[in-house]
């Protein structure tokens, strides 16, 4: 490991990502995002209590305060780490790449070079109608591993971003 | 190649119209399998005796119809540098790609095209084109000449001026040919559990169509089955699994057989050409500038032999989002070694330093292969004696397993190019070179943190690869260092 570093980095001083200066995403990505969750929770916690309805009386209550306390961890583990993480959530673009970072548990970053971008598309849901925002989503060669999603941009910043890159691209071609 | 006039639109070899037409018939039988085999056991299921010839004559002539109309419709030629194809005649469809972005062209003979002696065609493209472009019967002079034109074309257009190259690039050199004794070795030393698991599977798909047109005859023979087997002894399943190792290992054989049946790997000026294959054979031409990895394979058996199972990875062409590999199994180490320098020069990788996963991933796989099942299945198990010694067998077992897959855990890494080294029995190595990188991830979990530990990820155009639990000062320094030399470099990943 050694003798690793002072082989491989001929520039003296590599630029680095500073996490600091991520932008967040718009506050209001995460009230989209605890929408959708309460409907899967509704959807979970319906279908639990029909399986209580119309299941036999002989199912062992341990079985019951079992399931009951999972899926009450599951989803207070998943709300409370949705909206603490959130603020982690931010994407940095710099002259030549674009990054994204997520996650508090398990923090993954993502960056993508400009020349390496086929092409930009701005979606919108339903929901991220209502609340006036967009995603923003990088198409690399190679599948859906390499491919970059930006979700909770405010439309205009979305809009703004893809006129930006899609110059980029234009530029490596 | 002087009679060849792509100029005016050319339609495929007559006999074409014949194997349309038994490619319609197969893909009904396949689609429709099922139904037909009720058909032919339940005789009466209609009141009129006539019904069934009737509807299979309307079926039959349906077919011809399609097949002459599909066949008329077909053709192709090039105009102003493009390559045309017209197809369909309720939906038609023009694809349309230009000389200069067709990537590689490949010839395949399947069973039927064999017997007609007429070969089919695929031209891959570059970018977000992508459509198959399919020529499905082509008299093999005019396929040959097709193909020589075209693929020249690609090569020509890499090597721009150059004239001579063009005399060269003819020329090709036999790298490797797979003799009967070689594929013996190739077959043996497979995987057979792999190929016993791919058995178990389709046998168990077959099993399950089956049972659900006969149902209740199905329920009573399994029912036999079943009876039977618990009622047999020790020795009998000790037979039945030998037996199915045999039997694996024949299928193995013969799988090795078809797949690589006269396998050779040719060398041209900036690509490869592959030739293989008993039913269907391929003829499959490999720009360099198209394979983004290249991956080798050598296992227990395999290196009794010496031998190499080799993996162009390609980059994944426009919609067809599938990956495209193509492999050299039975290569020797020259081989190796000659492919190798082809691509990516002279060695320099070994000199650098080699540098290990950390020592925790062995907990870490450890506590996910051997540690987590256990606990799962302890409040179902629990009294049962013969469930602690099986979960201190796994235990064991698991451990010795994690402990195989750190030790070959490691990459070297310089410059230009990155040899990533993985596995557990056997032994896998992946070499890219760092341009062709499309995207880098970063990731570390709560746990890596507290011991400086992270895990990275490099996706090139033909997948991913990773180095898991290394210092995570050092991924970050990867990381910059990799997303700068793909910023700065100007040669093309494609």
């Amino acid at each position: 490991m050694k003798n690793f570093t002072n082989s491989i980095l001929l520039p003296e001083e590599l630029p680095e990502i500073e996490t600091k200066t991520f932008n967040p995403l718009d506050k209001k990505y995460l009230k989209i995002t605890l929408i959708r969750m309460s409907v899967f929770f509704l959807l979970l916690i319906g279908a639990f209590i029909s399986f209580l309805f119309l299941s036999d009386e002989n199912v062992p209550k341990a079985v019951i305060t079992t399931i009951f306390s999972v899926l009450a961890f599951f989803i207070i583990y998943t709300v409370v780490i949705t909206i603490v993480a959130f603020p982690r959530k931010g994407y940095l673009v710099r002259e030549n790449d674009i990054s994204f970072q997520r996650g508090l548990v398990t923090y993954k970053l993502t960056t993508v070079p400009f020349n390496r971008i086929q092409h930009v598309e701005v979606n919108q849901g339903v929901l991220a109608k209502l609340f006036m925002l967009s995603s923003l989503k990088l198409y690399t060669a190679g599948g859906t591993a390499s491919d970059l999603s930006i979700q909770g941009l405010p439309e205009d910043i979305a809009k703004n971003l893809k006129a930006f890159l899609s110059e980029k691209i234009s530029e490596h071609e | 190649m002087n009679k060849m006039d792509l100029s005016a639109p050319t339609r495929q070899s007559i006999k074409g119209l014949v194997f349309i037409f038994l490619q319609t018939v197969r893909q009904a039988v396949r689609m429709f399998w099922a139904l037909i085999a009720l058909l032919v056991i339940q005789k009466n299921i209609f009141e009129h005796k006539a019904i069934l010839p009737i509807a299979g004559m309307v079926i039959f002539l349906l077919f011809i119809a399609h097949s002459v109309l599909y066949y008329l419709n077909f053709y192709f030629y090039v105009k102003d540098g493009e390559f045309i194809l017209k197809k369909g005649y309720l939906r038609k469809e023009v694809l349309t790609i230009p000389l200069e972005r067709i990537q590689s062209v490949n010839t395949k003979q399947n069973l039927i095209q064999q017997f007609l002696d007429v070969v089919a065609l695929e031209i891959d493209t570059a970018g977000t084109v992508g459509k198959e472009l399919k020529i499905h019967a082509l008299e093999k002079s005019f396929a040959n000449a097709l193909h020589d034109l075209l693929s020249n074309n690609v090569v020509n257009s890499e090597a721009e001026e150059n004239i001579e190259t063009e005399i060269t690039s003819i020329t090709e050199k036999l790298i490797l040919k797979l003799e009967p004794l070689n594929l013996l070795k190739i077959g043996i030393s497979q995987n057979h559990l792999r190929t016993g698991l791919i058995i178990l599977a389709f046998g168990y798909q077959i099993f399950n169509q089956v049972q659900e047109i006969f149902k209740d005859k199905a329920v009573e023979y399994s029912g036999e089955f079943v009876n039977y087997m618990s009622n047999s002894s020790l020795a009998l399943i000790v037979f039945l699994a030998l037996f199915f190792l045999l039997v694996s290992v024949l299928i193995s054989l013969l799988r090795t057989l078809i797949k690589y049946f006269e396998f050779r790997l040719m060398r041209k000026e900036n690509a490869y050409r592959i030739e293989a294959g008993i039913i269907n054979k391929r003829n499959v031409v490999l720009p360099h500038t198209k394979i983004q990895e290249l991956n080798w394979e050598t296992g227990p058996i395999k290196k009794q032999f010496g031998i190499y199972t080799l993996v162009f990875k390609q980059a994944v062409s426009g919609q067809n989002k599938k990956v495209q590999l193509v492999d050299a199994p039975g290569c020797l180490t020259e081989h190796l070694e000659l492919l190798k320098n082809d691509l990516f020069g002279e060695d320099k990788l070994s000199e650098s330093a080699r540098i290990y996963t950390n020592p925790y991933y062995f907990r870490r796989l450890w506590i996910f292969m051997g540690w987590l099942p256990v606990f799962l299945a302890t409040p179902f198990l629990y009294p049962e004696w013969l469930f602690w010694l099986a979960a201190c067998l796994w235990l064991l077992a698991t451990s010795g397993y994690s402990f195989l897959i750190l030790r070959k855990s490691y990459f070297n890494i310089n410059n230009e190019q990155i040899r990533i080294s993985s596995g557990a029995i056997s032994h896998n190595w992946k070499q890219m070179e760092l341009f062709k990188i499309q995207s880098v991830e970063f990731k570390q979990t709560f746990f890596q943190k507290r011991r400086s530990l992270a895990s990275l990820k490099l996706m090139n155009a033909s997948g991913s690869l990773r180095i898991p639990y290394i210092n995570d000062k050092l991924a970050k320094q990867i990381y910059n260092y990799l997303l700068y030399h793909t910023e700065i470099s100007e040669k093309s990943w494609m």
